[in-house]
């Protein structure tokens, strides 16, 4: 079980009238490839995970585990709402070649701590894989997959590798990393967003970065002074990230797929109920505010 | 206003007797214990104080307590946040008579207004006073009031004597957010984490923290700001690790348990005000195993 997420892109998908790009996708995953991830995870929100169907997202993960043949690692993202479904989903995932699977709290329920951890073991178990939940509270209701939950997953599941925090709660991200590495010294703590340098000093090993479809170069500049512990050095990069974050958080996945189309790479437009970004000039015009923004690849190569 | 804050700045406790009326004499060792053992900076009167649990005119008692056993070693701020506004002016115009170095303020309580109400309310206080002054960002204590980047460059750009703030959210992207619209405009300003937040906080670009485990573990406070500014990143990791269970232990009904603790280390401080609780003797003894196990009791001071 020594699997390390490391600096890991979530790709976006691309549509073509209203079906997945197949062969944009495999440029898109070469582009990755080129652009520093060390392995990748699929389908991501960002990667419009709850808009595809069940068959398709088994198909992307099948292609991509043939696509990338074993350059990096991909890991399967394997979120439901029915415990039984993402169950599937995990074992199919298995099968075809995932090194590891990414997991979220149930959609729509917000069920209370010891339905969290029976879903997730129940999960893990049956894709005998590296297990990583991913804590997403401000994008799941509120829910928050708790320290004293994550003990217990330790406990009940021996694939469970580490989590994924996009809280970037300070209190809880310290708590995480204490009580979990007292259950399992080498339980893993990955930033789930690019706010790296508190997620890196409190512990994180690791990043699954969304914004590394328009900014890959300053996603792995920031990885590698975070990994490296020189923190003040990794401001001015921190900042960047920052600004694009923020712009994001607020456009999402409209507005990366916006940005990637004026970088050069046309993933299409995101799926329904999702609209196209309207204004794509003004969102590429406030994302140059970021120096670094300037140097990032067109194109691609 | 030359007042640069930084390190690890106590917050005290208020001591009280066993009638629950203030303890001067024991407040005056704590305020003394705490700028011995490595505090940067005093501020009184935080919530841990007990804040809202006393009257106006005991907080202007205490204050001058603190402001004279202090005796100009460290920086001394007064919080002067109440319910009632008029109260705050009145406590703000207290401190600087007093001879306090700065006073800190928290956005107003309980009601919802809109930012430009803050904006307003920070601007009142900061001319009305030839004091630094440091704000206080709390939203989750405040239902999600809470200042922006944007609000806090705006006040920056209209009181020169805005030099910090105490910024409690405990995120990443607020604390971040808010630094990096002030640090342009004002490269002094202090950024203050609460509690003792120092690595998530020193690591990117902040200055301190004010605290809450200073009366138990001066020693561990001071290790874990050392070792975020010489970036010794093991050594903080163990410190804050240690410390962020410290804040698990005395974090419910804070500062009840907190001042349970303190009789452990044998600096005890009296119980605390209703409608708080006062640490049972089953908790007091919970915390001192735990304060073993932690190592507390081991390496830090007993006594005053």
């Amino acid at each position: 079980m020594n699997f390390n997420l490391g600096l890991v892109h979530a790709p976006l998908t691309p549509f073509a009238e209203g079906r997945i790009d197949y062969s944009t996708y495999g440029r898109l995953l070469d582009f990755h490839l080129r652009n520093g991830t060390e392995a990748l995870a699929l389908p991501m929100h960002v990667g419009e995970s709850v808009s595809l169907t069940t068959g398709e997202r088994q198909e992307l993960l099948e292609f991509t585990v043939r696509h990338v043949g074993g350059r990096v690692p991909v890991v399967a993202h394997v979120s439901e709402a029915g415990t039984a479904i993402a169950a599937s989903l995990a074992a199919h995932a298995q099968k075809v070649g995932a090194a590891a699977l990414i997991a979220t709290v149930p959609y729509y329920w917000t069920p209370p701590q010891p339905m969290l951890v029976e879903h997730f073991a129940t999960i893990g178990r049956a894709g005998g894989l590296p297990f990583f939940v991913l804590n997403a509270p401000a994008d799941m209701g509120g829910v928050e997959f708790a320290s004293k939950s994550a003990v217990e997953l330790i406990g009940r599941l021996p694939e469970f590798a580490g989590l994924i925090d996009t809280s970037m709660d300070w209190q809880y991200m310290i708590e995480v990393v204490t009580v979990a590495r007292a259950e399992k010294p080498d339980f893993q703590f990955v930033s789930g967003t690019e706010y790296m340098i508190s997620a890196a000093a409190v512990g994180a090993t690791g990043l699954v970065s969304t914004l590394a479809s328009v900014s890959p170069l300053l996603v792995r500049n920031l990885y590698r002074a975070c990994r490296t512990e020189t923190y003040a050095a990794a401001r001015h990069l921190q900042e960047d990230a920052a600004i694009l974050f923020r712009l994001m958080r607020d456009a999402g996945v409209s507005g990366l797929k916006v940005a990637a189309a004026m970088l050069g790479r046309d993933c299409g437009e995101p799926r329904p109920p999702l609209v196209p970004w309207r204004d794509g000039k003004a969102l590429f015009a406030a994302m140059s505010v970021a120096g670094s923004f300037k140097a990032e690849p067109r194109g691609w190569a | 206003m030359g007042l640069v804050l930084k390190g690890v700045m106590q917050s005290p406790v208020t001591p009280l007797k066993e009638d629950f009326s203030p303890d001067y004499g024991t407040f005056e060792r704590l305020v003394d214990f705490h700028v011995r053992t490595g505090a940067t900076a005093i501020s009184w009167p935080h919530h841990k104080a007990e804040s809202h649990n006393l009257t106006i005119a005991e907080r202007k008692a205490l204050a001058e307590v603190a402001i004279k056993a202090v005796a100009q070693r460290v920086p001394v701020s007064i919080h002067v946040s109440a319910l009632a506004l008029e109260d705050t002016f009145d406590l703000a115009r207290h401190a600087q008579a007093a001879g306090a170095d700065a006073i800190i303020a928290i956005t107003p309580y309980f009601w919802k207004y809109p930012p430009e109400a803050i904006y307003d309310y920070f601007i009142r206080l900061g001319t009305s006073f030839d004091l630094p002054l440091i704000a206080y960002n709390s939203p989750s204590y405040l239902d999600g009031v809470e200042f922006t980047g944007e609000l806090t460059a705006r006040l920056i750009q209209r009181l020169p004597n805005f030099i910090g703030m105490k910024e409690a959210s405990f995120n990443s992207e607020k604390f971040f957010e808010i630094l990096r619209a002030a640090l342009p405009l004002r490269p002094q300003f202090a950024m203050i984490a609460g509690v003792e937040y120092l690595l998530p906080s020193v690591s990117l670009g902040g200055a301190g923290s004010y605290s809450s485990a200073g009366a138990i573990c001066p020693n561990l406070c001071v290790e874990l700001y050392e070792s975020c500014v010489s970036g010794r990143w093991d050594r903080a990791r163990a410190a804050q690790y240690k410390l962020s269970q410290l804040w698990l232990l005395f974090r419910d009904q804070y500062p009840s348990s907190l001042k349970g603790g303190c009789v452990i280390m044998g600096r005890p401080v009296g119980p605390t005000r209703p409608p708080l609780p006062t640490a049972s003797r089953e908790r007091i003894k919970f915390i001192e195993r735990r304060l073993e196990e932690l190592g507390i009791v081991q390496t830090e001071p007993h006594g005053w």
